[in-house]
């Protein structure tokens, strides 16, 4: 029972980065109608940005999160601007080959510049953790998971706060409504952009954390956090973590019960059974 | 002129039939290389070009015809052909397998199923006993380069053939018109469920059979060279950049494209894939329609063929 609780406890605090991860996919989805296959190569350039502030500049890692995350979001905006905003309302075909493409050229690209090398951020209360009633938490992967949901509850709030964040879901909903109301939709589709890159780097960073970076870790990442922007609907942000920690959750047991070399493959089960079990219900669109 | 235009693919097949016995052995391997990865290129055509509905994993096809082969060979001690045909049998199977659930939604749920599918096929295959595991396995040694070479010109013209039919067919317009409005090729009663699971099964046979012509070739194999991802952007960069629906731009775009990557994989390695990604991305955006479409565009209206194309679809 009480290696269930611990297996419990690790998968939601993986699940929770999960969700920061399917947010902003999600983001960009909802608003953009833009399935962007490089989300998981900005996961993974989010994650070198922090191990670099932390190994060259001796940054904090909780610290450096919103350096690399402005870092990220000016990648995101100007790619909007220059590259995505030409071809954002051709076929979804071209969408996905150019989204595709960019992954190509990021993975590569930190391959030529970072080397292949396994990286870990390794700050030095990364062994250090809290017992509860013989449940361990460590710290890194709780502050990961804070830090996710505070993320998570933040984009909420602007989202429904703010008129940046009513221009965004209004563009969301009607784009030409939206243009009619004064809306710049370059602007906002850069802003959306550019959040959720921002967003995939925070996810990126957290993940550097508590796991390690490769050039390569992100097409299962892109997988992954489509699959928790569908069980968590593309307009609420609170309900992507709770569908990151559906599959955090899910993945831990898979690990625990099966075989660690598993986990990977439930994953993906799952990826199918979402998608075959009717997406346009679980989202009531589409 | 137009009278004989007919004639220049048999010409041009004719031609590469010879190379085997007029150049060096080099040449001979590059070839080979060349001529699967345009079968591949050709295959992917089928689902992506004229169907629209871009498969990132039709590596997982190529990889199981490797298996296939592999298997048959090495551990039934089956003969080249029936390995051939195995490896054809598990590419078909999974093709249908995947296919029927997924291809009955649309738009992006395809893609990102396909990207999952090429990423976990490598850690399945690796837990499987006959396959040999993490280990891989090693095809008896039979070296005939020349009989490889003409057995890819075989696949790459077969597959070339059956997509020219595929183009004039019934089955191909039909196709073309899930690709540009999916929900009026319902209303004319196509079945697109069908149509779709059939244009990924043709695809996977082809692909099956060019991973089991390499992996005789290559006598080794393991899960993570069988299931290469980057095969995928190989495939799909060589037919976005030779022409998405077209019956020759897969072949040309591949011709053209190896032999660049050939110079560049020289250089350092990952450059010809960092090179791949930059192809796709200025592609998509200034000649989404391919080299084909490009040289008769650009005939035509020079320089502002590409500033036409960019402002399509700008916002």
């Amino acid at each position: 029972m009480q290696l269930f609780g611990q297996i419990l406890v690790n998968g939601i605090l993986l699940g929770g980065l999960y969700g920061l991860m399917g947010l902003g996919m999600g983001l960009v989805w909802g608003v953009l109608k833009i399935v962007n296959l490089a989300h998981g190569a900005l996961i993974m350039l989010g994650g070198y940005a922090l191990y670099f502030l932390y190994t060259k500049a001796g940054v904090d890692p909780f610290l450096g999160l919103p350096l690399a995350m402005l870092a990220m979001f000016v990648l995101g905006y100007l790619l909007q601007t220059l590259l995505l905003n030409l071809i954002v309302r051709s076929a979804q075909l071209n969408t996905l080959l150019l989204t595709f493409g960019l992954d190509v050229v990021f993975v590569y690209l930190a391959q030529l510049l970072f080397t292949a090398d396994f990286r870990t951020i390794n700050p030095p209360y990364a062994g250090k953790n809290v017992s509860l009633s013989g449940v361990t938490v460590p710290y890194a992967q709780l502050g990961a998971f804070g830090v996710a949901v505070l993320l998570a509850a933040l984009l909420y709030l602007v989202l429904d706060k703010t008129r940046t964040g009513r221009a965004v879901r209004a563009t969301a909903q009607n784009l030409v409504a939206a243009r009619l109301y004064g809306v710049n939709p370059k602007r906002i589709y850069a802003i959306t952009f550019g959040t959720g890159a921002a967003l995939a780097g925070a996810a990126g960073g957290l993940y550097g954390i508590v796991s390690q970076i490769t050039p390569y870790i992100g097409v299962t990442l892109t997988a992954k956090s489509f699959v928790i922007a569908i069980l968590g609907g593309l307009d609420k942000p609170l309900g992507v973590i709770g569908g990151g920690l559906v599959l955090g959750i899910a993945e831990a047991m898979a690990a625990l019960y099966l075989d660690p070399t598993y986990t990977d493959i439930i994953s993906f089960g799952l990826l199918v059974l979402v998608l075959v079990a009717r997406p346009a219900q679980l989202l009531g669109r589409a | 002129m137009n009278r004989f235009r007919w004639l220049a693919l048999p010409i041009a097949a004719a031609a590469l039939a010879v190379v085997p016995w007029v150049t060096s052995d080099t040449i001979v391997q590059y070839g080979i290389n060349a001529l699967l990865v345009a079968t591949l290129a050709q295959a992917w055509n089928i689902i992506g070009g004229f169907s629209g509905y871009p498969s990132f994993g039709n590596s997982v096809f190529y990889g199981l015809g490797t298996y296939g082969t592999a298997i048959a060979m090495a551990q039934l001690h089956w003969s080249f052909g029936s390995g051939l045909v195995l490896g054809a049998v598990l590419g078909v199977a999974c093709a249908l397998l995947f296919g029927i659930p997924i291809l009955r939604l649309r738009g992006p749920y395809f893609a990102i199923a396909t990207l999952g599918l090429a990423a976990v096929m490598s850690a399945i295959v690796a837990t499987v006993e006959i396959a040999g595991k993490n280990i891989g396995l090693i095809l008896p040694l039979f070296r005939g380069e020349t009989l490889f070479y003409e057995l890819s010109l075989i696949l790459l013209v077969a597959a070339t053939a059956t997509v020219a039919w595929i183009a004039r067919s019934r089955f191909g317009v039909g196709l073309v018109a899930i690709r540009e409005d999916e929900d009026a090729a319902q209303v004319m009663g196509i079945n697109t469920t069908m149509y779709k699971v059939a244009a990924l099964t043709v695809a996977a046979l082809f692909s099956a059979l060019a991973g089991g012509i390499h992996a005789y070739w290559i006598t080794f194999i393991d899960p993570a060279s069988a299931f290469d991802p980057s095969l995928n952007v190989r495939m799909v960069i060589m037919t976005l950049f030779g022409g998405p629906g077209t019956v020759l731009g897969p072949v040309l775009g591949a011709f053209v494209l190896s032999a660049v990557s050939e110079v560049l994989a020289s250089q350092a390695t990952g450059v010809a894939s960092l090179f791949y990604g930059f192809v796709i991305v200025a592609a998509v955006v200034f000649m989404p329609k391919g080299l084909l479409d490009l040289v008769q565009g650009f005939r035509e209206s020079g320089w502002r063929y590409f500033i036409d194309n960019v402002r399509r679809y700008r916002i």
